[in-house]
């Protein structure tokens, strides 16, 4: 029987590399890996508690929401990419800044 | 025991490849690299007994979410193959110390938090650790039952946003005749 | 004589503004219009003349015309302008008007090479001007105002030569001793304001007769309206005296006029000779009454010593205008004296007869000057033009000037048919009668006027002789040929005024009898209860005048023939005589000097204590203001552009929160959420 700790120990590291991939990579895609790695530490959480909910399941069905929408997240996040590249010619996300105040 | 060296060797697995992913110049490597990562993911996510979140996360990720990265990145990696050179230079060198700051202290507050939060104590924990015993069956009925049940109306709404999104991304993706 | 010119009273008022208003107009057209300087000058001059003239008919021989209007009105008096006409204002008028018509004449010659003819011109119309207002005014005020703008105009024409360095230093002596003797006037104007409340000559000394009103009891001047200390009468009258005394250059203020002769030879002759020393001796007869016996005995004794003085100085000076100078300021004596002796007719007759004598002198020596100036500057050289040891045996190349010289010097050594014969004896005359009354030791005033009497006649022929006759000394000092330099007589500019004025010197201009003081017309009318007759009036004219021609005798002897020489140079009488007693050197020793000294002091004290005060409190607050300064630039400037520079480096700072990138945005939140955590983690 694992504990859950355990789980939520990896899920914490998980949630931390996500973050510092948000934060020091140059390439959007990059970025958006780091997001869902996240994402992914996240739903192991959800998971790790839904184990103790053996009636309801409800943790694992909010993961399987949570999967569903960081996929079309994903893809629209790729989109902006997509259309991003085609403007700027880069995906460096520290180059979108003409909106800087 | 046997399950518990695999548990760790998964989550080693995971976050060693999570690392990778991170730390990797090479953007290639990189994609590939969290194949792995969600690959160990969802094989921990067997560890806590769901099966079916396990086989959601291999479809979709590694079907879906790593193809359209993967095509993404061959239309804009000309690019970046290009200035790979540059980047390495200056890639990491604007926020990585404060990144790594940020990130271990984010890291200790949530390793502080969990052991504080002390979740194993609390009541329906512990009042469910002996059902799970009993019940080893899949419960990928239950969630069947359940989605079709309590969660329909969130069921429809998502597969209206992914409708939306579908089409959102393709109008977005399309071709611009007049763009510049 | 009212039927002869019957004008009525409003004429004489219209006639006395054009004579006052014509020298006045005169001097801002010469200004203006300095091609016709000249003739304007000569026709105002002429005009206020003819207005004098008729003046002088109306009103001698008849009552006094006093017009007056308020001008400054105070409390319990007020000080009014006004025309005050009796004898004496309309003779002054005459005589001022007539020589100042003849001197402009003469200086349309003497001056037609100057270029500041126009301001010349403009000067002496300055000085008519004020001359004749001072004659007219009818109270005491108005006269010091007048009195003030003759010692300006004074100053204006002794400085004419301005480029000259003696002039400037004359003229400037000349206003501060006549300012010393002005403080004195106003001094007396002040007392007599105070002690009757009124200025007006004709209410305190004729048909007011406030003076006469007055009297001293028990050691108290009790006037109608004031009472007093019997000292101030006698103040008041020597204040008086000492305004006088400097504007007639009477001891000790005498010196100023020797020096005023630095100015143009016509000018010393119409100011310094006739016209304005006049106005001290017409200021003391107008307010005569004044004088109580002291003030009249020092007014007496000062102008004995002064006559005798200046004539002694005279006897050795070289330069002809210089002892014209002296004589003028002796002549002045004597009549200061026969104020002091109480007979103000005779004082007034010998100011008239001098008038006409002293101009015709300055103006014949002008001549002479005029002469040997364009000698010099025709043949290029250096010599003194004014030193009569250059002259000599000029009868031969100018006859009438030396006989026109010789009668003025006839009139001053009052000997018979000239005018100095009647007014020069009548003061005699008076000073003998005087000592007779008083007797004692006032018998040394009749024996010192004789003596100057006498000097008198020494030194005005010892210049006749030096300058007219003998040989002609100037190619001999200069050991240059003799026919070289040609004397040419004055034309007709020069010729024709001094020629007039020598008509005024004969005695039948002033009486049908040339022997008789008392059958004078001006003598009777000013005076006709004095000198009835005496046994002075027959012996004093005789025994002055037996030896004033022996001592023409030895001077024609002595300097025209040079059959024997004095000898005396090297003895301290000739030193005293020829450095004019040393009072130059007295005063600049007394006066001249202490005050420089002290001015030196002054200065040092300026220098070192004021200046050092001054410059260490400077010092002291350069000092304070480079703390403050320090204090400012480090401490509130400091606190300023700290707060800026870290309000600055603040912004700096925070502005790369706000980079656009969307990364760092991360992080801050992160930060944020970090710092959130550990709060609660904490507390």
């Amino acid at each position: 029987m694992i504990s859950l700790q355990h789980f939520l120990f990896i899920a914490a590291v998980l949630f931390c590399l996500g973050i510092y991939a948000v934060i020091t990579r140059k390439n959007a895609i990059q970025v958006l890996i780091g997001i869902e790695l996240m994402i992914n530490a996240s739903i192991l959480n959800l998971v790790a508690f839904a184990k103790y909910d053996v009636i309801n399941n409800n943790g694992q069905l909010f993961a399987l929401f949570v999967i569903v929408l960081a996929a079309a997240s994903v893809a629209v996040g790729l989109v902006i990419i997509l259309n991003f590249f085609k403007r700027v010619k880069t995906i460096d996300p520290n180059k979108a800044n003409s909106l800087r105040g | 025991m046997v399950e518990q060296i695999v548990f760790y060797v998964f989550a080693a697995i995971a976050i060693l490849s999570g690392v990778y992913v991170v730390a990797s110049q090479n953007l290639v490597r990189s994609v590939f690299m969290f194949f792995v990562t969600l690959l160990s993911v969802a094989g921990l996510y067997v560890f806590a007994l769901a099966d079916f979140v396990a086989l959601t996360q291999i479809v979709i990720y590694v079907g879906g979410v790593l193809v359209m990265l993967l095509f993404v990145f061959m239309l804009s990696s000309k690019d970046s193959l290009d200035n790979i050179v540059n980047l390495k230079k200056e890639a990491l060198s604007a926020n990585r110390i404060p990144a790594t700051i940020i990130t271990i202290a984010l890291l200790v507050i949530l390793i502080y938090a969990i052991l504080l939060a002390d979740f194993e104590q609390l009541d329906w924990i512990k009042s469910n650790k002996l059902l799970i015993e009993k019940a080893q069956t899949s419960n990928v009925h239950n969630i069947g039952v359940n989605i079709m049940g309590r969660f329909l109306l969130p069921f429809e709404l998502i597969s209206i946003l992914l409708m939306m999104t579908l089409v959102g991304a393709a109008h977005l993706a399309r071709k611009e005749p007049n763009n510049d | 004589m009212d039927s002869i010119i019957n004008i009525s009273n409003q004429m004489v008022l219209i006639l006395a503004f054009l004579l006052i208003c014509a020298p006045l107009l005169s001097f801002f057209f010469s200004l203006i219009f300095k091609r016709f300087a000249s003739s304007i000058a000569i026709t105002s001059i002429s005009t206020s003349f003819i207005a004098a003239i008729i003046l002088f008919i109306k009103v001698w021989f008849s009552k006094t015309l006093h017009f007056s209007i308020p001008w400054i009105a105070f409390n319990n008096f007020d000080i009014r302008l006004g025309f005050l006409f009796n004898d004496l204002t309309v003779l002054m008028l005459l005589l001022i008007t007539l020589i100042a018509l003849l001197v402009h004449i003469y200086s349309v010659e003497y001056i037609r090479k100057d270029k500041l003819k126009p301001r010349y011109f403009a000067y002496l119309s300055l000085f008519c001007f004020s001359m004749l207002s001072l004659v007219l005014a009818d109270n005491l005020f108005l006269i010091y105002i007048f009195w003030e703008l003759v010692g300006f105009s004074s100053y204006l024409l002794i400085g004419f030569w301005f480029t000259k360095e003696k002039a400037v230093l004359a003229n400037k002596k000349a206003f501060i001793m006549n300012r010393l003797g002005d403080l004195g006037f106003l001094i007396g104007i002040m007392i007599m304001l105070s002690h009757f409340h009124t200025l007006d000559i004709d209410a305190l000394f004729g048909s007011g007769n406030l003076i006469a009103s007055s009297f001293t009891t028990n050691g108290m001047w009790v006037s109608p309206f004031n009472m007093m200390p019997d000292y101030w009468l006698t103040i008041a009258g020597l204040c008086f005296f000492a305004g006088a005394a400097a504007k007639s250059a009477q001891f000790p203020l005498h010196t100023w006029l020797p020096d005023a002769m630095e100015g143009p030879t016509a000018v010393s002759s119409l100011i310094h000779a006739a016209t304005m020393v006049a106005a001290g001796v017409f200021l003391l007869v107008r307010i005569a009454p004044l004088f109580n016996e002291t003030v009249l005995i020092i007014i007496a004794s000062i102008g004995v010593f002064t006559a005798f003085m200046a004539a002694t100085i005279a006897l050795t000076q070289n330069d002809i205008k210089r002892v014209l100078a002296f004589s003028t300021i002796s002549q002045l004596g004597f009549m200061m004296l026969a104020i002091g002796v109480g007979d103000e007719a005779s004082a007034i007759f010998h100011l008239v007869t001098h008038a006409f004598f002293k101009c015709l002198l300055f103006l014949g020596a002008g001549i002479i000057i005029h002469e040997l100036h364009h000698l010099k500057e025709k043949h290029q050289l250096q010599f003194d033009e004014q030193d009569m040891t250059f002259m000599g045996g000029l009868f031969k190349s100018m006859p009438i000037t030396a006989i026109v010289f010789i009668i003025a010097a006839m009139a001053l050594s009052g000997l018979p048919f000239t005018s100095g014969y009647l007014s020069k004896d009548a003061i005699l005359i008076s000073v003998f009668e005087w000592a007779d009354v008083k007797g004692g030791i006032f018998w040394i005033f009749p024996i010192i006027v004789s003596l100057t009497s006498w000097l008198t006649t020494f030194y005005i022929f010892r210049v006749i002789f030096k300058v007219f006759f003998g040989d002609f000394r100037l190619p001999q000092l200069l050991e240059a040929d003799h026919h070289q330099f040609k004397i040419h007589e004055a034309n007709a500019w020069l010729k024709y005024p001094v020629m007039v004025l020598a008509v005024f010197c004969m005695a039948f201009v002033f009486s049908y009898q040339p022997f008789s003081l008392e059958a004078s017309w001006l003598f009777n009318e000013l005076a006709p209860q004095q000198h009835v007759g005496g046994i002075y009036h027959i012996l004093v004219p005789i025994y002055i005048n037996i030896l004033s021609l022996g001592l023409l005798l030895i001077t024609y002897l002595a300097y025209a023939r040079n059959k024997f020489s004095f000898g005396l140079e090297q003895t301290w009488i000739f030193k005293l005589s020829y450095k004019q007693w040393y009072f130059n050197e007295i005063y600049d020793a007394a006066i001249v000097k202490p005050t420089l000294l002290k001015a030196k002091a002054y200065y040092w004290f300026d220098k070192n204590v004021i200046d050092g005060l001054v410059n260490s409190s400077a010092t002291a607050i350069i000092h304070i203001s480079s703390l403050a300064n320090w204090f400012d630039v480090y401490i509130i400037d400091g606190l300023v552009n700290g707060v800026a520079s870290v309000v600055e480096r603040l912004n700096i700072w925070f502005r790369n929160v706000q980079n656009g990138k969307v990364q760092h945005y991360i992080i801050w939140m992160l930060l944020i959420m970090i710092t959130f955590f550990i709060y609660l983690m904490i507390f």
